[in-house]
């Protein structure tokens, strides 16, 4: 059974004549476990899909099903629970709260959810990652792979069950890249998680099991790597 | 749980930090708030708590209900009732008549401990008296008896027995050992009493008597009857008072007690100052503090509310992000409501200290007291009270502002720009290019609502500013001295002010004092009042001009605001069937007639000086009325007969203060004769009243003068000068025109403050903006031009606005308030056009100061700033 799947996703943005659908009729259907890149050239519509699949978004109409959950039919706020302790997002720009230290920053969304950290989880991720010596860094003391990092223990603090991340590697070098993708491969297959991510390195969409095409708002193939 | 509440404080607590310079302003804010509630209810409070004391201490007493007539075996039985916390009681022995007290009645009386206190005379240094000798009196007493306050010091007391029977206490008197001498000579018999002091406090002028306490040994003398018989237990000469537990339902309490004892007789008054019209009174007092209040509230909505919506609007990537991250709504309310309470808990409390010292030293200021000193309450209602206000106005103005963080979706706060969502225009069909003046004005409006609430706050302050200083300055201070004094100077005799009325024998203004008044080195002019009474009866057209003046909705009007009515009535009858009633003959100097005739008091004939002072005219007193309708007085040009002499009235007046004022007849309808007649008819006639005008030069001489006569022959002599006149006016007013320049210039500081965060927030908020179009080609200048522009839009609306608001606030609200009274109405805008160039002068620094700071980054800097 599919843990993520979408049904004639569309969404628009505007009206008339200067409407824009970011995305058409999108069928999708990801499996438990599988590790899937999204690729698309800027204004794709890749974006969009994320941020629908994490219900950041609403759709104008058809649906997105998590589990046995379709998003469209949750509350604002339980939408927002649901999104905090199902999925774990990995932003471009890392969205680390800067105003709290790396540790802080990663049981967030878990105390925010009036959690207690499962502190031992968190320390197997956090050397993982190699943070251990940065727990107590503010983020604007870290280089970027850094942040990034943090951002990816964030991301798996919560046990989700699925990770969304949006060009994860975009701002990082080659190098870093690299180890990012490898450490989210790593952490996915360690923690069976399901992977979706966008990019537009084809060289890091071919780490994936799967690649999935978006061209103006529509998929264009499926390819199997 | 725990946790949760950690993750959401440490935010708090961190995100607030983040943000001192805005949190600075917002705390500013608050403490104004807070403050302004704070002095508010502080003199509110302190006003009650005056008006409470001033009217309990004119009652003479602070218990709850009294009688004044009971007797011992009724005090017992109404004492143990449980309902009762605590009672006084007192014997009243007589009055004190030795001359220096003229004019201040001094009771003397028995009275328990209890009683002595209830009544504000309990001796604040010795002790009340235990035995027959010994007494215990005020200040007041004391001062005019000439006697120090000095415990031991003998104090003789001539007196008038109070007792029904004393013709038979003062035989037993003589055996007494009190030693007690009578005057038998005719009633009422003045006995005079010797007594050492044993105790003293301060007098209070505004209580109607002064207490003089004996012993109740003494008291029972006088009453001839020192045993404590059965019979004399019954005899209901004594006078009691109660305090209940609180001042809620007096006389219902009242009602129950006499009921339960059975005493259903007795006549027991509630304190007048505890009943509902005196909290209604000092509620209607204090009213125009609650409007105070409320705008103080509005000013404090405006400027918190504007803090609030700007630092929300410059955060909310941040809750975007935080709501991303998975915060819901609610977390994301109390977050910002976080922020509120950390403000509140910093700024209210610094608010209720500065308000309360601000309220402490405006308290003497402000309030006017007749007798004791203004104090300034320390009721803890102040403080919860302002602190509540000043919670509830930060509470309400991050409302909206926290709700709209709240509803920002996750993907919009990343795209959010400090506009209005939603431009409802499409197109703007223009093709006149973007001049840098027209992108100012198209950038004002981009945030319509904080425009407009920048414009509100700013014009509020202002046009108050303008209401409250022309209603000022409309007051005519010659106007209001018109009617309460004509010379520098006025002296009434003694008796002037006595309930009994004006006699005719005292002679308070001796030849001495008024010889040594001419003799001062630059008396400009004197003038003499003297009053007789005659008996007189009125002509038929007199008569007449009565009966048809007092038609029966005037007689109705009349009896319904005046007690003395039925009197009235009465004599009224009695003088229209033609039979002789008293009225009053003044004999007045130059100076006083010309005031009391001159124009806004003459209500029919005419005033010639010359004719008048011949000595064959009189002028005739009529009531206070317009002119131009028939009087209930002689007709102009009547003749009337004064003791035997003729004189024709050749006008009617008005009354003037002056030369009226004190007690008088019920019935009166008054004729003034000039001076040196009237002492050809009545040549040993006693001055009533002395005016004199004295050179600048003179003031402080004559003012000495004045006093040390008062002081060494004439405590009672009433001195009215125009100097403590005005400076009386000014205490009375201060209050309300201090309060009103003060609310109206927190409102405009607040507005201004606005108007500062308002711009600076514009600016700061649009720094890439700014890099933008400096980067296709606005040069330096340009952009600090349209900055300025911005700026002076603001300034220029809200002036503009102000302007008009104001013009029609002063122009008509206040023309129609100074159409009556005191007042002489000036179009004013001087506090308008004052803030004029500080406004403008704000409107172009602000924009300058913050643009320097925005240079210090380069364009691409400020490109590339993602905060």
């Amino acid at each position: 059974m599919s843990i993520l799947n979408t049904s004639n996703l569309t969404k628009q943005y505007g009206h008339e004549a200067n409407m824009v659908k970011a995305l058409d009729n999108v069928n999708i259907s990801i499996e438990e476990g599988e590790f899937v890149a999204i690729i698309g050239t800027s204004g794709s519509g890749k974006s969009t899909l994320l941020n629908m699949l994490g219900g950041l978004d609403r759709p104008t109409s058809g649906t997105v099903r998590v589990d046995k959950f379709e998003l469209g039919k949750l509350k604002d706020e339980d939408l927002t629970v649901f999104r905090r302790q199902r999925i774990g997002f990995i932003f471009q720009n890392y969205n680390l709260v800067p105003i709290l230290n790396v540790y802080e920053n990663i049981v967030m969304p878990i105390q925010l959810d009036g959690k207690t950290p499962d502190e031992l989880f968190i320390q197997e991720v956090v050397s993982l990652l190699g943070l251990q010596k940065k727990l107590y860094s503010m983020p604007n003391t870290l280089s970027g792979g850094q942040q990034q990092r943090a951002a990816i223990a964030r991301a798996l603090a919560s046990k989700p069950a699925i990770i969304l991340a949006d060009e994860p590697t975009g701002n990082l070098d080659t190098k870093t890249s690299n180890e990012v993708i490898k450490l989210l491969k790593v952490t996915s297959r360690q923690f069976k998680q399901t992977i979706v991510m966008i990019t537009h390195n084809p060289e890091i969409a071919a780490q994936a099991d799967r690649i999935i095409h978006i061209e103006d708002g529509r998929v264009q193939e499926a390819v199997t790597a | 749980m725990k946790k949760k509440k950690t993750i959401i404080s440490t935010l708090t607590r961190r995100s607030f930090r983040q943000n001192k310079g805005r949190n600075l302003v917002a705390a500013a804010a608050i403490i104004l708030t807070a403050m302004m509630f704070t002095t508010l209810l502080t003199l509110t409070q302190s006003q009650a708590q005056n008006m409470t004391e001033m009217s309990l201490r004119q009652s003479g007493t602070k218990s709850h209900a009294s009688t004044k007539q009971i007797s011992e075996n009724q005090i017992e039985k109404i004492a143990s009732h449980p309902d009762i916390v605590s009672h006084g009681e007192s014997l009243v022995a007589g009055l004190a008549e030795n001359e220096g007290l003229a004019g201040r009645q001094v009771e003397i009386r028995y009275a328990t401990p209890q009683y002595a206190k209830d009544a504000f005379a309990y001796p604040t240094t010795g002790a009340m008296p235990a035995n027959a000798d010994e007494i215990a009196l005020d200040t007041i007493t004391l001062q005019r008896l000439g006697i120090p306050a000095e415990l031991g010091q003998k104090v003789s007391l001539k007196w008038v027995s109070e007792s029904p029977n004393v013709s038979e206490s003062s035989d037993g008197s003589e055996s007494s050992e009190v030693p007690v001498s009578t005057n038998a000579s005719e009633a009422p018999e003045l006995i005079t009493s010797e007594f050492t002091l044993c105790g003293w406090w301060e007098g209070n002028l505004s209580s109607y008597a002064s207490m003089a306490w004996v012993s109740e040994d003494f008291a029972r003398e006088a009453f001839g009857n020192p045993s404590e018989s059965v019979q004399e237990k019954d005899a209901d000469i004594w006078m009691m008072a109660v305090n209940f537990s609180d001042t809620k339902h007096i006389d219902e309490k009242i009602g129950t007690i006499l009921s339960d004892t059975g005493l259903t007789d007795l006549e027991f008054n509630a304190n007048l100052a505890y009943t509902q019209e005196m909290q209604s009174m000092i509620f209607s007092e204090n009213l125009p503090v609650y409007g105070g209040m409320l705008l103080v509230f509005l000013a404090g909505y405006l400027i918190i509310f504007n803090v609030f919506q700007i630092s929300i609007a410059s955060d909310i990537q941040f809750y975007g992000k935080l709501k991303t991250l998975g915060m819901t709504a609610k977390q994301l309310r109390k977050i910002i409501r976080g922020h509120a309470n950390l403000l509140s808990l910093i700024s209210i409390p610094a608010g209720l200290i500065l308000g309360y010292i601000l309220g402490i030293l405006l308290v003497p200021a402000l309030l006017y007291n007749v007798g004791a000193k203004p104090q300034a309450s320390a009721d803890p209602l102040i403080f919860i009270g302002s602190a509540v206000f000043a919670y509830i106005t930060v509470m309400i103005s991050c409302l909206l502002p926290a709700r709209a963080a709240a509803k920002v979706s996750p993907m919009e706060a990343l795209r959010y720009t400090d506009a209005e969502p939603g431009m409802k225009r499409k197109t703007k069909k223009s093709k006149n290019g973007a001049s840098v003046s027209k992108m100012a004005w198209a950038n004002l409006w981009r945030n319509k609502k904080r425009t407009i609430l920048v414009l509100c706050s700013l014009t509020l302050g202002l046009v108050l500013m303008s209401f409250f200083y022309a209603k000022n300055t409309s007051f005519d201070v010659e106007k209001y001295l018109m009617d309460l004094t004509i010379a520098d100077y006025q002296i009434d005799d003694a008796t002037n002010s006595l309930p009994s009325g004006y006699d005719q024998e005292s002679s308070t203004i001796s030849e001495e004092l008024q010889n040594d008044i001419l003799a001062l080195k630059n008396v400009e002019e004197t003038a003499r009042l003297y009053s007789h009474q005659i008996d007189y009866s009125f002509s038929s057209t007199t008569c007449e001009n009565m009966v048809s003046y007092y038609t029966e909705d005037r007689l109705e009007e009349f009896a319904s605001y005046d007690p003395t009515f039925p009197l009235w009535k009465e004599i009224f009858d009695s003088a229209t069937a033609g039979n002789p009633v008293p009225i009053t003959v003044y004999g007045a100097d130059s100076l006083l007639v010309k005031a009391a005739a001159s124009s806004s008091y003459l209500l029919n004939g005419t005033f010639d000086e010359e004719k008048f002072s011949t000595g064959d005219y009189a002028i005739a007193i009529g009531p206070t009325v317009e002119p131009g309708q028939d009087l209930p007085v002689y007709s102009v040009g009547e003749t009337v007969s004064v003791e035997g002499r003729e004189f024709t009235v050749m006008a009617v007046v008005s009354p003037l203060m002056p030369i009226t004022s004190g007690f008088g007849p019920v019935f009166d309808i008054p004729l003034i004769i000039p001076a040196d007649t009237f002492l050809s008819l009545w040549p040993d006639s006693n001055v009533r009243k002395f005016y004199l005008n004295v050179g600048d030069d003179t003031m402080e001489e004559a003012a000495t003068l004045l006093e040390d006569y008062k002081n060494t022959s004439a405590p009672d002599m009433n001195i009215t000068s125009r100097k403590t006149m005005v400076e009386q006016y000014e205490a009375q007013t201060r209050a309300a025109s201090v309060m009103g320049y003060a609310i109206s210039l927190i409102i405009a500081l607040v507005g201004v403050i606005n108007f500062v965060n308002s711009m600076v927030t514009a600016i700061i908020s649009r720094k890439r903006e700014f890099a933008m179009i400096q980067s296709i080609g606005m040069t330096k200048r340009q952009l600090r031009q349209m900055l300025t522009f911005e700026g002076l839009y603001y300034a220029g609306g809200s002036l503009a606005v102000s302007y008009l608001l104001s013009a029609f606030t002063v122009g008509v609200v206040v023309r129609a308030i100074a159409s009556d009274g005191f007042s002489t109405f000036h179009f004013t805008l001087l506090p308008l056009m004052v803030c004029t160039p500080v406004l403008l002068i704000f409107a172009v620094v602000i924009p300058y100061l913050c643009f320097k700071n925005l240079e210090k980054q380069s364009i691409v800097e400020r490109l590339r700033a993602i905060d």
